[in-house]
């Protein structure tokens, strides 16, 4: 893999931004995405494998002591995956080597996750450690610890990536085996994919009261799609409006209230 | 605040300051024993240092912050700010009320975690970030911005978006704390977060409308027949992992099932046999 050791940097970074530093966001595939790919040289690939992945797993939360998978290091293996394998066996639908740098990457980014629960459990050591100083009034090394955990969780998201990308790697025989029906399968595999992130965001969202809005909007976006000449980032742009005018409708109706 | 209060207050915008940006540090050493114990310990260093000159007076104020807490991370904030208010009010108290104004501290966040936790989840987990990545995904999914050079404007949409409101409540939360005191509480209500989360979620379903149309929407410039015949098939996939997603099978399980479900149709001769089954969506 080209690009490994600037993709391993990037992943590492980003990696704080997952819970410990921050939390803006920078961690989710639709921005980390982009960014593997930016650096692997093709920002499409990192930007369409980054939604999907998003659209998928929209719903995993880290609700109290739950730490779901962590799609850092699912989007940036995959998508860096992906762009290797897109320089390699042709003709390939990009579609069909999304889904198989994906399936690649699942089991990976799940053993990150592992590797972060026993961090944090190792993390209760620095917890005693700061009590200790605390009693004995050494605030400068109790503030120290900060630090020194940013470092230590630097390194996991950095060797974390590494081993992730060098195994993903080593799976690249495994593709260029594959027969071309198989490849196939990949790619219907995609579109029933976008199936599962649709449902995901209803599983998420939709309500038995709100059914019926999503029906309407199916319904009076599809006759905007079929019937007239608005298509593509204006429909986005009209959803946007309603739906803020909606949601300033619901908070005004709360304040009179 | 009143000129009164201001200088009666210790703190200053300093403190305040950097208290907030440490904000930021909350979860680094989140552990499974005491959660943000450090954190928030950690973030309010600034303000113990100036309301306890004495070291030992300082290490057994930071000691009792050492205690469990658990929280949504954004609205931590709020829990901060009252806590800073409080422990310079604390400071100004005689000297017997204050064990009183200590229990009154932790109170507050033992009170407050729980509630602010279950609000920031699903205001933020549940809400503001899902509506965010939809407006994302399909913008991506409408080819929109992705001419060569363009493809960092839906991130940085998103991110913008995102961050607006994440950046924003964090700050008002840690001001209106200080502001309130023990008594943020009772501020929290008049935020209308509640029909926020109500308006927000509908227009995520407006978005996801949207979505759904995108995904199957290059067909119907091929044929009519067909589209519909794909569209009813993709509504009843959306409805089956629906259902399977609310037996809480995982979306990494259900992805593996679908990989094979896409290779049975790949191996299945009609389908394979005939180019027309090209899926919806695919370029």
């Amino acid at each position: 893999m080209a690009h490994w050791l600037p993709v391993s940097l990037l992943m590492a970074l980003i990696s704080l931004d997952v819970s410990a530093v921050g939390q803006f966001m920078f961690s989710r595939p639709i921005v980390i995405g982009p960014l593997v790919g930016w650096i692997c040289g093709v920002p499409q690939i990192g930007l369409e494998l980054g939604a999907l992945i998003e659209l998928i797993w929209i719903a995993d939360v880290a609700v109290g002591a739950h730490l779901p998978m962590d799609l850092s290091v699912l989007a940036g293996i995959s998508v860096a995956f992906a762009c290797e394998l897109s320089q390699g066996r042709s003709p390939v639908p990009t579609e069909a080597l999304m889904t198989f740098a994906l399936g690649v990457s699942i089991p990976l980014a799940a053993l990150a996750t592992e590797g972060e629960i026993l961090l944090r459990k190792f993390h209760v050591r620095w917890i005693h450690f700061a009590q200790r100083m605390i009693l004995g009034s050494h605030f400068q090394t109790f503030e120290w610890i900060n630090s020194i955990v940013v470092g230590e969780l630097l390194l996991k998201g950095f060797l974390t990536a590494v081993a992730g990308l060098t195994l993903a790697h080593w799976s690249t025989p495994l593709w260029n085996l594959l027969p071309v029906t198989v490849i196939q399968g990949f790619y219907y595999a995609h579109w029933l994919l976008l199936a599962l992130g649709c449902s995901a965001v209803i599983d998420l969202l939709v309500e038995r009261k709100s059914v019926i809005y999503l029906l309407l909007a199916i319904a009076t976006v599809m006759s905007l799609a079929l019937f007239s000449p608005i298509q593509g980032v204006y429909l986005v742009s009209l959803a946007l409006f309603a739906g803020f005018v909606l949601t300033l409708v619901y908070v005004g109706r709360g304040e009179t209230a | 605040m009143s000129p009164e209060e201001k200088t009666m207050s210790p703190l200053s915008f300093l403190e305040l300051v950097l208290t907030f940006w440490r904000s930021f540090f909350l979860q680094v050493v989140w552990n499974f024993e005491r959660y943000m114990s450090y954190g928030i310990a950690y973030c309010l260093l600034p303000v113990l240092k100036k309301t306890y000159p004495v070291p030992e007076e300082r290490a057994l104020a930071l000691a009792r912050h050492m205690e469990y807490f658990n929280t949504h991370p954004y609205m931590a904030s709020f829990v901060l700010g009252a806590v800073s208010r409080m422990e310079e009010t604390k400071q100004q108290l005689p000297k017997p009320k204050q064990k009183q104004a200590e229990e009154e501290i932790s109170a507050l966040k033992v009170g407050m975690m729980g509630p602010l936790a279950a609000m920031g989840d699903s205001l933020f987990w549940a809400t503001i970030r899902p509506y965010c990545g939809l407006i994302a995904v399909t913008l991506v999914l409408s080819h929109a911005f992705q001419v060569k050079g363009q493809h960092w404007i839906i991130p940085l949409l998103f991110l913008l978006v995102y961050n607006t409101a994440h950046v924003g409540i964090r700050l008002m939360g840690f001001l209106q704390g200080y502001r309130h005191g023990d008594q943020v509480v009772l501020s929290l209500r008049r935020y209308g977060f509640q029909d926020a989360i109500r308006g927000l979620k509908l227009a995520s379903i407006l978005l996801l409308g949207v979505l759904i149309v995108f995904v199957n929407v290059s067909e119907i410039e091929r044929e009519v027949g067909l589209f519909i015949l794909k569209f009813v098939f993709f509504t009843a996939l959306v409805g089956l992992f629906t259902f399977a997603l609310h037996r809480k099978i995982s979306p990494s399980q259900l992805f593996y099932a679908v990989l094979l479900f896409g290779l049975v149709l790949a191996f299945w001769p009609q389908l394979s046999a005939a180019p027309a089954i090209a899926p919806p969506g695919g370029h």
